[in-house]
């Protein structure tokens, strides 16, 4: 039955563990109870991609907090619970082992699972998807013995995973469906500039293909394309996007996408919220779906305080990720399917610039800053404060981001 | 924030210098390295502060992000610090930034050579 002061969480990754402490910094005094399917501390996750094989990193160093803090916080984690089953008059959550958990308000903090391909000859030794720490500690196991990897996608993680390889001084070869990776995202001209620096750092790119077999004894030793490319490798890591884990379901759960949230976290049932990759929540009125770093800890902060004072703190986050390739450092901030026009603001070919793009009234609403990071306060303000501005101006690098003229709109908000 | 104390930093090697104190104006930020040591020096509601120049939380320069009054905001997760004693105004960061003594003597700018 329902329990009196008692806050649930399904998912303890980056949004679960920040809405946990949330709750506490907001002086919560009932009972906390985190919960997740993994049976792990809980971990943050852009290390696992870059540090974690790079560097000589042990698992200890991955953990989100200091194990002590969940005590001294008094919160209660659930670890290897994997929950399915929500009843929303009685207010239960269950486990696939049985166990239930009575709450008076439940967070989904699920987060996202990969998107998996299935390609004959798939369940060969050394086929890898980065998701859990799980993966990551069998991937640098791996890794001991490899000289040749194919990466199969060129999204973020295929370009983090390449960079960290070539690091290690392993041949790498990424396969893309598309002839412009994250086009949609970034726009063409950059795609091509990332592609540049792939190639300035050997990284082998084949684009216009897929991989369609693989090969080998136990172990993988060649993928194959469709275009009938034999590419040989001891190693293969598959990076192909991710969709919202909506693995708590109930018929009135609105869900499709992602579990659907306002402004305040809430999802179409009373007293269940969700926050994080695993929503799609309304950004300038748009749902949209992020899953970066981010974006897990604010939107979690902000549901956790909405969970204790109903509707009081509506998201206003301009979203924002950053990725670290090949010593360089990217960041993106706002949120752009379509736009007007692009401004760029450096140089493409030094890998230095940022590259705004405008909607139809000259608006910033979003940019893609590479190397250039003093830019990222003074752009997050601009796609924030919405002014129109002077795309000439914009461009011009004698002019400081901070001077570049600005007006608002008086009949558009 | 003491502006000299007194101490004459040119014969005082305990001191480094860093700028004159027209090139840091209000809000203005400047990095400096002592030793292995990246610093960043920066002019707060008129006095100059001086902290360790690497965000506390993930490898980023805080010379690249803002100061604005005595608070310093990091470009890359956006913690915020208060540039006086090194505390954490916003995280994610948790652990506060190392403070190194900062002083205008002469028309310019001084950090001390040791922490503290």
């Amino acid at each position: 039955m329902a329990a009196e002061n008692t806050m649930v969480i399904a998912g303890a990754g980056i949004a679960g563990v920040h809405a946990a402490e949330s709750l506490r910094a907001e002086g919560y005094q009932g009972r906390v109870v985190l919960m997740d399917r993994d049976r792990q501390m809980p971990y943050d996750r852009p290390p696992l991609s870059k540090e974690w094989l790079t560097d000589d990193t042990d698992e200890a160093s991955m953990l989100l907090r200091d194990p002590e803090i969940y005590g001294k916080l008094d919160i209660e984690l659930k670890l290897g619970v994997e929950v399915n089953d929500i009843d929303p008059v009685r207010k239960t959550i269950t486990a696939k082992d049985g166990s239930s958990y009575d709450w008076e308000k439940l967070l989904l903090a699920t987060g996202s699972k990969l998107r998996t391909l299935s390609i004959a000859g798939d369940d060969l030794q050394g086929i890898f998807y980065l998701r859990r720490m799980a993966d990551a500690v069998a991937m640098k196991q791996h890794m001991q013995h490899v000289n040749e990897v194919v990466i199969i996608g060129a999204g973020f993680i295929g370009a983090e995973l390449a960079s960290s390889l070539r690091k290690l001084g392993i041949d790498v070869t990424i396969v893309e469906r598309s002839s412009y990776p994250m086009e949609a995202v970034v726009g063409r001209d950059i795609s091509a500039s990332l592609l540049n620096l792939h190639d300035r750092h050997g990284v082998n790119v084949i684009l216009n293909d897929s991989v369609v077999q693989f090969n080998g004894e136990s172990t993988v030793e060649e993928a194959i394309t469709a275009e009938g490319r034999r590419l040989p490798c001891q190693a293969v890591m598959i990076g192909v996007g991710a969709t919202p884990n909506t693995v708590v379901s109930h018929p009135q759960l609105e869900a499709e996408g992602g579990y659907a949230v306002n402004e305040f976290g809430e999802t179409s049932i009373p007293d269940i919220y969700a926050a994080g990759d695993c929503t799609l929540w309304p950004y300038r009125g748009t749902p949209i779906r992020v899953e970066h770093w981010d974006h897990a800890v604010n939107h979690a902060r902000t549901v956790a305080q909405n969970m204790l004072q109903p509707r009081s703190t509506p998201y206003t986050y301009t979203p924002y990720f950053w990725s670290d390739q090949h010593g360089s450092r990217f960041q993106y901030f706002g949120h752009a399917k379509q736009w007007s026009k692009t401004v760029l603001r450096g140089s493409l070919e030094s890998h230095a610039f940022t590259n705004f793009y405008l909607d139809d009234q000259n608006r910033v609403q979003a940019a893609f800053i590479a190397n250039q990071p003093k830019n990222a306060l003074p752009v997050r303000r601009m796609i924030k404060q919405q002014k129109v501005i002077d795309p000439e101006a914009l461009a011009d690098e004698t002019i400081a981001l901070k001077k570049v003229p600005q007006k608002s709109v008086m009949n558009n908000t | 924030m003491p502006q000299s104390e007194g101490i004459d930093p040119v014969l005082n090697d305990a001191y480094m210098y860093v700028c004159s104190s027209s090139e840091l104006e209000e809000d203005d930020l400047f990095e400096c390295e002592i030793g292995t040591e990246t610093i960043v020096v920066g002019r707060g509601e008129a006095n100059v502060y001086a902290v360790q120049g690497i965000c506390s939380h993930a490898h980023a320069e805080l010379v690249d992000g803002e100061l604005d009054g005595t608070c310093l905001t990091c470009p890359l997760h956006f913690a915020c610090f208060d540039i006086r004693d090194g505390s954490v105004l916003e995280g994610p960061a948790e652990a506060p930034l190392q403070v190194y003594k900062a002083i205008e003597a002469d028309g310019s700018v001084w950090v001390s050579k040791e922490r503290g």
